[in-house]
């Protein structure tokens, strides 16, 4: 049967992306994050990272459990940005967190 | 041939107290043989091919009205559709019989939703001129309207769609530079044009909210079976407990399980509450800021932002419903088994009239029951068996392609496909803290790794339920209630 399977709803990414970035050599999660966008759109990976890493242990032929995980960054879900506009960390003079960094 | 509904038998088993809707054929026969539900050789099974939903009065729902909210009107692409206060602008499009909600960035793919949780992305939608809105997290208000993003001219019928055709093995964005910067430009312009997500709003944010700190002794993130049976235990043990949870209502898996439904739910929050819990809806933990005056838990609001420090930080996030691979998996009409199920269950809607559940397992025989038992006709696919290899329908599932033992390829027609997989759990927040996970194919993907008392890797956060491995609600609840008890006790020691 001829047609996308898509891994990645978001992004439009399917599995034939994930393999070409593979064979490339971008064969850990977050090369083939990288390469393909896997992982970088609304849902930032929800549903489709363990169902990725399973293909990156198996087509590297490891034990899943050597798979790390991609690094998760705020915000976890969609959120719109005017919740942020008062927040005391968002000023720089202001905020404890802004500072130490 | 006409048709009329007539309201049968309650369902005291999903908890709700009001009648069903049967179909039943008339004038040939009309009979009405109780409950939908009851099982037991007594439903009516509606004949092949009926587009019950599409004439006018009648829709995917199955009950009559006395259980939901306040009957409202909503607008999809300038078109009225009812709809009940209470329930998101996605179940009831799906409910009037909308199909293709958006369309995707990239291929201009038809989308609809998959999982109906918020963590698919599949029902971005344009409501009341804000882009990129989850369909599924947005309540029904009256005259709020609903558009489809990425689309020309309209989600059902998009001319881009072309580009999906012209690229049968997809498009290698890295390959198509080319060696004029002026084409590059120019190629650059349209392709800008024709893929992303959606255009700006129609009017600017109105007044910005302020923020609001809270601290508390236990912060509990998630109000499934694990967490809210974990925030009763917290409040019980004396910690000033706060569960935060994105959803419309609170219950979490329980309200997609047809051995639970919308009582024990109701009945877990109820309990919860009692003991003295503070609990917030449609509060979303974005983030945890290690960095921040020894750690912050962002969560969001329709509102404002809430700046939460606690103690104890315990996640009962439970999982997300993910995909199997075969051709065509994104089309609409191909959803998570646990959509499938809180369509039914939650909702009293149901997914479609053949359905084609894909997977083994509890909630997979479960589910077949329940649907059976509502009057749907279900097929399975145990994938140990045979493999789904891809679905049919343009814009709409119309059958699966099953390989199976013998190698022969076989067709089985429906109008949704219930995907069963293990859900993935949801490790965000955790992994934020620095907790360790692990991925394992048996725990549904990286879960995060606790010892008996629910203890991470990380002093002050704990995990219970599916969220360290797919373990199904009543474990859930089990490990909640302990978890919560031992989280209470450091929190307040």
């Amino acid at each position: 049967m001829k047609g996308k399977i898509i891994v990645c709803r978001c992004e439009d990414v399917t599995l034939h992306d994930v393999e070409h970035s593979i064979e490339l050599g971008y064969a850990d999660i977050e090369e083939v994050k990288r390469f393909t966008g896997f992982g970088t759109g609304p849902c930032q990976g929800k549903e489709c990272m363990a169902l990725i890493a399973r293909i990156v242990a198996e087509r590297a032929g490891v034990e899943a459990a050597s798979v790390p995980a991609f690094t998760s960054r705020p915000p976890i879900a969609p959120t719109p940005l005017r919740l942020f506009a008062r927040d005391p960390a968002g000023d720089p003079d202001d905020g404890a967190g802004s500072e130490e960094r | 041939m006409h048709w009329v509904a007539v309201a049968a038998s309650a369902v005291p088993q999903y908890g709700h107290d009001f009648p069903v809707l049967t179909m039943v054929e008339s004038p040939v026969s009309v009979r009405v043989e109780g409950s939908a539900y009851t099982g037991e050789g007594q439903r009516e099974l509606p004949p092949r091919s009926r587009p019950w939903y599409a004439c006018g009065a009648l829709t995917r729902r199955l009950r009559a009205d006395a259980g939901r909210g306040e009957p409202l009107r909503i607008l999809f692409e300038d078109n009225s559709v009812r709809a009940f206060a209470g329930e998101s602008v996605a179940v009831a499009l799906h409910a009037a019989g909308r199909q293709v909600l958006s369309r995707s960035l990239k291929y201009h793919r038809p989308r609809a939703f998959f999982c109906l949780e918020g963590h698919c992305g599949g029902c971005l939608m344009r409501i009341d001129g804000v882009p990129n809105l989850r369909a599924c997290m947005e309540p029904c208000t009256n005259e709020l309207s609903a558009e489809g993003q990425n689309a020309f001219p309209s989600p059902d019928l998009d001319l881009l769609e072309a580009v999906d055709w012209m690229f049968p093995h997809g498009m290698n964005h890295h390959t198509m530079m080319t060696g004029s910067k002026i084409l590059n430009l120019v190629m650059r312009g349209i392709v800008r044009q024709l893929s992303g997500l959606g255009t700006l709003p129609d009017s600017d944010a109105d007044e910005l909210p302020e923020v609001e700190e809270l601290t508390v002794d236990v912060a509990v993130v998630g109000a499934g079976p694990a967490g809210l049976a974990a925030a009763a235990a917290a409040a019980r043990a004396g910690a000033r407990t706060l569960v935060v949870d994105e959803h419309l209502q609170p219950g979490g898996s329980l309200l997609a399980d047809p051995r639970h439904g919308v009582a024990a739910a109701q009945a877990a929050t109820t309990d919860a509450r009692e003991a003295g819990a503070e609990l917030r809806s449609r509060a979303t933990a974005i983030a945890f800021y290690p960095e921040d005056g020894g750690g912050l838990l962002a969560v969001a609001t329709p509102e404002r932002l809430l700046r939460v420090r606690a103690r104890r930080y315990l996640y009962a996030t439970g999982g997300y419903s993910v995909n199997e691979l075969f051709v065509n998996n994104d089309r609409p009409g191909v959803f998570a088994a646990r959509a499938v199920g809180r369509l039914l269950v939650q909702h009293g809607v149901l997914a479609g009239e053949r359905v084609c559940v894909v997977g083994a397992g509890d909630y997979a025989a479960t589910l077949t029951r329940a649907l059976s038992d509502a009057g749907c006709e279900v097929s399975t696919v145990d994938q140990r068996e045979r493999r789904i290899i891809g679905v049919r329908g343009r814009t709409w599932v119309t059958a699966v392609e099953v390989d199976g033992a013998d190698g022969k390829t076989s067709r089985i027609d429906c109008d949704a496909v219930a995907v069963a997989a293990t859900p993935a759990p949801a490790t965000e927040a955790p992994r934020q803290h620095g907790c360790k996970v692990e991925l394992s194919p048996e725990t549904g993907g990286f879960a995060c790794l606790v010892d008996g008392d629910g203890h991470t890797s990380v002093e002050d956060v704990l995990a219970c339920g599916d969220v360290c491995g797919y373990a199904g609600p009543e474990a859930a609840a089990a490990a909640g209630a302990r978890v919560g008890a031992v989280a209470a006790r450091e929190a307040t020691a």
